[in-house]
């Protein structure tokens, strides 16, 4: 039988049917994912694809909960890696596998493997981590936005700033946000490139263009959808699936 | 000694009480600890599901019947882990005496009650510090039903293990639950090394039971200039989670 996790397979994922396809984007903070997914999305669904998209921190059981943490900087390493997991868990539960169930095409904005590298650079065991995330279901199509620190600067200083939780101020001691950031992207950079080979990863030079960008992605992704059935329309792509399509 | 998972030795020492509900654990803790402090220890105290950070999530997770198996284990190991990390290891790497009303074992009985597979329950706790001394209260589960539902208490959803459709009715749903998780615990005995006490003896003599167990663990752990307000209780040996509250407010 085929298997369909990493590890631990807690929601009996190998025996259930999913015709729909789980595609993952990833890469640091800054590197244009939230764009390409709506320039997918926006592609899909105007070819007849019915579509759902979630992404960290959007569960409606612990979104909320997480950014609270969040603002106080009181989370500690463990339980911010805990909390994580129970946002992936419900999002995986409530929004992922009832919209694969229903033969959805899903865009994930990051997937376990953000969280695997936040973790690692922090020092907690990799082992321990990837156990964890054991129950998570094997992506159709993982891509990897690749960026180096000279083309990631200046996109983050156009767009909003120094963020302090994306610039490791939480365990690093640097004087300032600069300094931090580009220790902590570098450090985040590495472990994503040494993931790309154990989890499949697709990967994407998004030092390109947005346009170029999305065209790699999308050639991969036409291969994966072929064979799926498309919607007939009759007048809104709206299909009224609320848990899938609900969040923006 | 309390340890951590990389081996190294704390100073403080961490005693933890596990049972199902009824089993009388509280009680003997609280017996515990206002002793401890009547001698002198200084002693923190962690309760299980009540970390101020994931509590809320928890809370309304529960209420509107959100939680699966999974997530109900997640929300739950993230609560254990910021008590964890702010509450015990500070206070064990200070050299206090950590009291801790149900630890992972809680965890590992109710999830696996659901259904979560044992190993990875296991691993996703491997974070958490040995207890010095881990005791279990055993007891038979018709008691500890005759102790709760004697009131005809209204029994929460997840407490109730409605989540599992055992049974339609809260009563029928938790005394099947319950013996499921009773089941569980009598299985980690052996492999946890838990130290049982008969939880069907009268309360005093389990008490005395427990003292004797944490007694030769105290050497060298940290003691505490009494304030004025605990000397004026220590006379009266007025203690206990009743009035902590009162006393925190007091002294800040």
């Amino acid at each position: 039988m085929e298997t369909k996790v990493y590890g631990q397979d807690l929601l009996d994922l190998t025996n259930s049917d999913l015709p729909g396809r789980l595609i993952v984007l990833e890469g640091t903070d800054g590197v244009g994912r939230s764009t390409q997914i709506a320039l997918l999305r926006e592609w899909l669904e105007s070819s007849g694809y019915a579509v759902a998209s979630t992404g960290l921190k959007r569960s409606v059981l612990a979104g909320k909960g997480l950014d609270k943490a969040q603002e106080g900087h009181t989370l500690g390493t463990t339980t911010s890696n805990l909390f994580y997991a129970t946002d992936f868990a419900d999002r995986l539960e409530k929004t992922i596998l009832p919209a694969l169930r229903a033969g959805f095409v899903v865009l994930t904005d990051r997937y376990i493997y953000s969280m695997i590298a936040r973790a690692v650079v922090r020092g907690v065991d990799p082992q321990w981590i990837r156990d964890v995330f054991g129950f998570a279901l094997i992506p159709d199509a993982v891509f990897y936005l690749k960026i180096d620190m000279p083309h990631l600067i200046p996109r983050l200083l156009n767009d909003r700033g120094f963020d302090y939780w994306e610039s490791g101020m939480d365990f690093l001691r640097h004087q300032d946000y600069y300094e931090s950031y580009i220790d902590y992207q570098s450090q985040l950079l590495a472990q994503f490139d040494s993931m790309a080979h154990e989890f499949s990863f697709h990967t994407i030079d998004a030092t390109e263009r947005i346009p170029k960008v999305f065209n790699a992605i999308k050639r991969d992704i036409e291969i994966l959808i072929k064979d799926m059935k498309r919607m007939e329309f009759t007048h809104s792509p709206q299909l009224g699936f609320g848990a899938a399509n609900g969040e923006a | 000694m309390a340890t951590l998972p990389n081996g190294r030795e704390l100073q403080g020492k961490l005693f933890i009480v596990e049972g199902i509900d009824g089993s009388g654990k509280s009680t003997q803790l609280d017996l515990l600890k206002k002793w401890l402090i009547g001698e002198g220890y200084c002693v923190a105290f962690s309760e299980w599901n009540s970390s101020p950070i994931v509590g809320q999530t928890t809370r309304v997770g529960k209420k509107k019947h959100m939680l699966t198996p999974l997530t109900f284990s997640l929300i739950h190991a993230a609560d254990f882990a910021d008590r964890m990390e702010r509450q015990m290891v500070p206070a064990l790497k200070a050299g206090a005496v950590v009291l801790a009303d149900r630890y992972i074992f809680t965890a590992f009985a109710r999830d696996a009650a659901r259904g979560l597979n044992r190993a990875w329950l296991q691993r996703l706790y491997s974070f958490a510090v040995r207890p010095t001394v881990a005791f279990y209260f055993d007891v038979p589960l018709e008691e500890s039903l005759r102790r709760i539902l004697a009131g005809r208490p209204a029994l929460k959803y997840y407490e109730a293990g409605m989540d599992l459709h055992l049974s339609d009715d809260p009563y029928q749903s938790f005394e099947l639950f319950q013996g499921r998780i009773l089941a569980e615990y009598q299985n980690m005995v052996q492999s946890e090394k838990l130290t049982v006490i008969d939880a069907t003896l009268p309360l005093v003599k389990q008490q005395d039971m427990v003292r004797e167990i944490v007694s030769p663990h105290l050497k060298g752990v940290l003691r505490t200039e009494p304030s004025a307000w605990r000397s004026a209780l220590t006379g009266e040996a007025l203690y206990g989670r009743y009035i902590d509250d009162v006393l925190h407010r007091k002294e800040s």
